[in-house]
């Protein structure tokens, strides 16, 4: 059996993730299926989105013709960049998850103004934040659940409170294992946000945990089937679209608008363009990934860069071996300080959600694992 | 005069202990875990469900971090979805022997879907249709158009071709006692242009046996083409996936067209 992608660096046990016969993963699949669409193919890509647009602002009561949650990040400005040249007034929703990084911050702030758009920011309380990324932790070695069920669930909520049915999020979800096909039209569903976003936990499942109330999570869940349906709530990817170009798409918006990237480097990847909305994200979050899986956002960032040409494969690998091990310290640190926990308590927790199938200790009683490097 | 209701079937396609789309039995997408899905299929009163493990040779991902732990093998899945499911199950890939039958049903499963061992085992037919009933045991056949413009029917995921004719090869299948046919049309699956209705009319000439079909549905219309050419159990894997509440949409659609489904249904959830 294959252990690594043949393209790009992705090992076999990567999530959701699938190695064909060829050993050439789900995600270089699914590019493979798009590199080579033409313009004219997009053009009518577009007029199809044109289509849905109007056929919602038709039936919507609101005072939106659509909903774009964003977090502030590159993509967020380019949604509401684009979709208002299309002649389009979205409405921006954000789910604030309180860990925003300086830059984050200031381009989120921004966003009304810059981008000329209504805002629509939800803040939970610290308390129950500080409390949620501690439960998670111990739930499923990961202190972000809040994050990745409030920017999914807060969309819906604000499309039925603001009368707006339709909502539309950026590149298509879970598109960096390939999960969908361009064709596919992959929608907005519960499916999706529970088992992957949610891991299959319910605010329920918080309940008496760092004690949190019923009342302190009443709100991370999506709405009943019938009510989505009675509504006619559609949640659409724009990345089914439109060619999705991260690299051109943040330079407009830099150019355009000032969209800042971080001033300083991440420790555990070369990317500063992205996960601005949660320092987390590309640190401690980041180091679990690592920790159950054996691989680390520099193999997204990586991969991803890869296909793209923006780098080779060999390329890839070095900087998959500069990065993907790293514990990030100072992120770290502002983490267990956050929520009042000591590393050693952090350490144990983490080895055990380790994977069997990636790890196993030498005989001297460290953890190891095979790299690509030695493949 | 009585009209046979018409199903609308979902099939779930597992690989490494995942629920994947599949195209062409070649190209997998993982979609998610083994576990939510039974309950919105639940929750949208699904008619009838298949599991298929399409690769019982491969190991299964292990996580930790979910809250259903992943099992590490597809027992323990069917275990849990046969107690989960409220609609009837059929479990099939990689079952090889009258033990493995036996264990699947005493899990929950309701039917049992057997495709290689029709050619490497066929007394596994023969038996368990004798001591569970024709209607329990389910013969899967891929089929696909050889260059010669002829169907043949594969086993072992697609890879090895059965050299007798089709409609032999159906025959036979009819004689050891199988009392359904799971039809999958090998070059439609995951293309979504629709079923092969040539391949449906020639399957419905050769055998009397009734049959769920298969590959290629890319929109709802394509179930209602099926219906019409006297197809009873229209069934699909992938297109569930792609948009909320996708079963009850479909079923809905199926039966606003008049066909004799049951009435949609959507749950609270």
């Amino acid at each position: 059996m294959k252990l690594y992608c043949q393209r790009c660096v992705y090992p076999v046990h990567a999530v959701n993730l699938d190695l064909d016969d060829e050993g050439v993963c789900s995600s270089c699949r699914t590019f493979e299926e798009i590199v080579n669409l033409d313009d004219k193919y997009w053009l009518k890509r577009k007029e199809k989105l044109i289509q849905i647009l109007e056929d919602y602002k038709k039936i919507t009561d609101g005072d939106y013709d659509c909903i774009i949650p964003v977090g502030g990040g590159k993509d967020s400005y380019f949604q509401a960049h684009y979709i208002k040249s299309l002649g389009f007034k979205p409405l921006l929703v954000t789910y604030y998850g309180n860990n925003y990084l300086p830059e984050g911050e200031t381009n989120l702030q921004n966003m009304s103004k810059k981008l000329n758009c209504d805002h629509y920011i939800f803040k939970p309380s610290e308390e129950v934040l500080i409390k949620l990324n501690k439960a998670a932790f111990y739930m499923m070695g990961d202190m972000n659940w809040h994050n990745h069920a409030g920017i999914r669930i807060i969309p819906v909520k604000s499309a039925l409170q603001f009368k707006v049915p339709l909502f539309m999020f950026g590149e298509v979800s879970w598109d960096i294992s390939g999960m969908f096909s361009i064709n596919d039209y992959s929608e907005f569903n519960k499916r999706t946000v529970l088992e992957h976003d949610m891991r299959g936990f319910l605010k329920e499942d918080f309940l008496n945990k760092e004690y949190l109330s019923k009342t302190d999570v009443d709100w991370y869940s999506l709405p009943d089937d019938k009510v989505y349906f009675d509504n006619k709530l559609k949640g659409i990817y724009l990345g089914n679209f439109i060619k999705w170009d991260t690299y051109k798409q943040t330079n407009l918006m830099k150019q355009l608008y000032n969209w800042q990237e971080s001033k300083e480097p991440f420790e555990r990847t070369y990317r500063r363009i992205s996960n601005l909305d949660d320092m987390h994200e590309n640190g401690t979050h980041d180091y679990l990934k690592y920790i159950k899986f054996g691989y680390g956002r520099c193999s997204d960032h990586a991969s991803k860069d890869i296909r793209m040409n923006y780098m080779t494969r060999d390329e890839g690998i070095k900087m998959v071996k500069k990065y993907d091990h790293v514990k990030p310290k100072k992120d770290l640190n502002r983490w267990l300080e956050y929520v009042n926990m000591t590393e050693n308590e952090f350490d144990k927790v983490a080895d055990t959600f380790r994977s069997e199938n990636v790890w196993s200790k030498d005989k001297n009683g460290n953890w190891k694992k095979d790299n690509i490097w030695d493949n | 005069m009585i009209t046979k209701k018409n199903r609308l079937i979902v099939v779930v396609f597992f690989k490494n202990g995942n629920v994947v789309q599949s195209k062409l039995f070649k190209q997998h997408k993982v979609v998610g875990d083994p576990y939510v899905i039974i309950d919105r299929l639940s929750a949208w009163n699904a008619d009838e469900v298949i599991y298929l493990n399409i690769r019982p040779e491969l190991s299964n991902l292990n996580r930790q971090d979910k809250k259903i732990k992943y099992q590490n093998d597809f027992d323990k899945i069917i275990e849990f979805v046969g107690k989960k499911a409220f609609m009837p199950l059929t479990v099939g890939g990689g079952i090889k022997s009258l033990h493995d039958v036996e264990k699947y049903f005493e899990m929950g499963a309701d039917k049992i879907s057997i495709n290689s061992e029709i050619t490497n085992n066929p007394k596994l037919i023969i038996e368990s249709s004798k001591i569970y009933g024709s209607q329990s045991i389910v013969a899967s056949i891929d089929i696909k158009m050889d260059d010669d413009n002829q169907y043949s029917a594969y086993i072992n995921n697609g890879k090895t071709k059965i050299i007798s004719q089709l409609s032999d090869y159906i025959k036979q299948i009819e004689d050891l006692g199988a009392g359904e046919l799971l039809i999958n049309n090998i070059d439609r699956d995951g293309m979504g242009n629709g079923y092969d209705l040539d391949l449906l009319k020639l399957i419905q000439k050769v055998s009397k046996l009734p049959i769920i079909f298969a590959g290629g549905v890319g929109n709802f219309n394509h179930f209602l083409q099926g219906i019409e050419n006297n197809l009873n159990s229209v069934a699909a894997g992938n297109i569930f996936h792609y948009t909320e509440n996708s079963y009850y949409e479909a079923i809905k659609f199926l039966h606003e067209q008049n066909c004799n489904t049951r009435p949609p249904v959507i749950n609270f959830y």
